[in-house]
């Protein structure tokens, strides 16, 4: 009944259906130019993502794309072929700063934050300079010294680690406020305990460990994790057991047990055993013409007779 | 003159506007249950009309009586609705009609929607339990206006026996007799098959389109997949997006086969796939490779996103 249907490629969207905050879309202050999307570095992974400047690139939103397969919109009167629901969504602008932040400290001097966030590959990082959350949040990763008006910086992995188990804390209660299941046990977001959950605080901190090292670098999260005093769970992988390694050797592998010994074809390959008369009186006849048995069940048998 | 005459009968004798109100759902008409039918022991006969046309509904049909007025029935000269012409079925439903003191009917139009959908839901709904739930809940309705049912006629869909035993189970204490060309045998369901086929006629001639069609062109043919008027004007109407008006029964291999050359793919999840395709499409490792010597490196390397996320199916997009 279904036929395979092939997928035709990909094209590209003039549309695409959002959920943004009222202060992401305001375009009043007209000098300042439109929001607008910009694909700048991911800091927890290091490959580029998608964000939006507000007006003006005074606020900065990270962009997630809700995307099940099988799903497609009836917009107006048209269909449109990709069925995902983009969410845009407030980011503190501190994250993305912050591997700049973190790579100029390799110098060891203070500098200009200016002189800090600079990338060949995204240019548009410049902007997040405008962003005044991100620009008054410095201090938080960073020693700061003011010399004639100009403000210098330096990354302080103390500072950071500080911040990043404050943000941990406030997403641990954000959690518990909206009832959002962190047990291990609990695989689906639509499984609704119908007793209120015992999750123990550590399960909270995890999962809001979990969440916040979304936004940081690998290291930073496992030096997040030592600071929050959470011991690190061997990932199942690592727990595995060894595969069983079979010994190489220059001998052909053999099966433990021969089955197929008992095949016809090795039937034949045995000496003759002795035949009673009635069957020597059989062998004697004419089979000229005749075709074997198994021929009947097989189309590939050759014919040894004819 | 003739023509004329004839739809001033059938609006006035079967009135199927219950159904036109709205035909995309499965609607039940029927007459009024003779007195006598409630006091006497009754027989009944099953059968259908429109089981395999590619457009409109399907008909499933009782027509029940006094066992003492077998007889009368006899005297109808009700026949078999195939070998009949159309206007000769019109008149002998007329006839059916004016022995209400005696005869008694009832009908299930299952739209070709209903077909549709029942069809090519998640758990599959066959037309032969579809046929067999629309029979049964017939002879419930008889059952439950208070006809003193004795004996059942069936004309079978699909092995006889057991659906004798289906219904002989679902009925105890009712004599179910089910074979094949019942309609021929057994007048009973001769009047049903009647009542059902001319059903079946008013509501193809007569179908209110429920979508935006403008002049329509009502030139279908007969309905039945071989008639090249039918297929001709299932190409004229088939939607590249949508498909066809729910006059189209959806599940038939007639409307799929030109929907899958003609129309956009549409793609489910029940859809049966390739095991490897599916899992390269989601994204998934092949079992193979857990068997290489060296894991595929998306494996090893990049740290899993964080389960609030793909338990929300949320992802970080780069481009839009």
């Amino acid at each position: 009944m279904t036929t395979k249907k092939k997928r035709s490629p990909h094209t590209d969207n003039d549309s695409w259906v959002v959920i943004a905050p009222d202060s992401a879309l305001d375009t009043g202050r007209s000098k300042e130019g439109d929001p607008s999307f910009i694909k700048l570095k991911n800091p927890a992974t290091g490959s580029s993502s998608l964000y939006l400047f507000g007006s003006g690139d005074v606020s900065l939103y990270e962009v997630k794309a809700f995307s099940e397969d099988f799903r497609s919109w009836f917009i107006g009167q048209t269909v449109q072929r990709d069925g995902r629901l983009l969410y845009v969504t407030p980011i503190d602008p501190l994250f993305l700063l912050l591997p700049y932040i973190f790579s100029a400290a390799t110098e060891g001097k203070f500098q200009q934050v200016e002189q800090m966030v600079m990338d060949e590959d995204y240019p548009g990082c410049t902007r997040l300079l405008h962003c005044t959350q991100g620009m008054n949040s410095l201090h938080h990763v960073a020693d700061e010294k003011e010399v004639g008006g100009l403000k210098f910086h330096r990354y302080n992995q103390e500072k950071t680690l500080e911040w990043l188990k404050k943000k941990v804390h406030r997403t641990v209660s954000t959690l518990k406020k909206s009832n959002i299941s962190v047990g291990g046990g609990v695989k689906s977001s639509m499984f609704i305990r119908v007793k209120q959950e015992d999750a123990k605080e550590e399960d909270y901190l995890r999962y809001a460990h979990g969440l916040i090292s979304e936004y940081i670098n690998e290291d930073l999260s496992k030096d997040l994790l030592k600071h929050l005093q959470l011991p690190e769970i061997s990932s199942p992988k690592e727990t595995e057991p060894p595969s069983k390694k079979r010994k190489l050797s220059d001998k052909p592998v053999e099966a433990g047990e021969d089955y197929t010994k008992f095949n016809s074809a090795d039937f034949a390959r045995k000496p003759p055993k002795k035949m009673t008369a009635a069957q020597k009186s059989l062998a004697k006849v004419d089979k000229t013409g005749m075709k074997s048995m198994s021929s009947f069940f097989s189309p590939k048998v050759k014919q040894e007779k004819n | 003159m003739r023509v004329n005459q004839r739809n001033v009968f059938s609006t006035h004798y079967m009135d199927l506007s219950d159904f036109e109100a709205d035909n995309s759902v499965s609607c039940r008409l029927s007459s009024s249950i003779p007195d006598v039918c409630k006091t006497e022991d009754c027989c009944l006969g099953i059968d259908e009309a429109g089981r395999g046309p590619v457009l409109g509904p399907m008909v499933y049909g009782i027509c029940f009586c006094p066992v003492s007025k077998k007889e009368d029935l006899k005297n109808l000269k009700v026949a078999d609705s195939k070998t009949l012409t159309e206007a000769e079925r019109e008149n002998l439903f007329l006839k059916l009609d004016e022995a209400k003191t005696f005869i008694g009917w009832a009908l299930q139009i299952l739209s070709p929607n209903t077909i549709s959908t029942s069809m090519l839901q998640r758990a599959k709904y066959n037309l032969n339990a579809l046929s067999h739930d629309a029979a049964i809940g017939l002879v419930q309705y008889a059952l439950d206006c208070g006809v003193q049912l004795k004996e059942v006629f069936v004309d079978t869909v699909g092995p006889a026996e057991k659906y004798q035993e289906k219904l002989s189970q679902r009925f105890p204490g009712v004599e179910v007799t089910v074979r094949p060309k019942a309609d021929s045998l057994f007048p009973i369901v001769s009047a049903a098959s009647i009542c059902a086929k001319v059903a079946r006629d008013h509501a193809v001639k007569s179908w209110k389109f429920a979508e935006d069609l403008g002049d329509v062109d009502t030139d279908y043919g007969s309905g039945y997949p071989n008639d090249p008027k039918t297929k001709s004007w299932l190409l004229k109407y088939l939607d590249p997006v949508f498909g066809y008006p729910q006059f189209v029964r959806f599940s038939w291999s007639t409307a799929q086969t030109l929907m899958d050359s003609k129309a956009v793919a549409v793609h489910w999840d029940d859809d049966e796939e390739d095991g490897e395709k599916a899992a390269a499409r989601q994204n998934n490792t092949s079992m193979l490779s857990y068997f290489s010597r060296s894991k595929p490196s998306e494996l090893t390397h990049t740290r899993d996103t964080h389960r609030f996320f793909t338990e929300r199916k949320l992802q970080s997009i780069n481009t839009l």
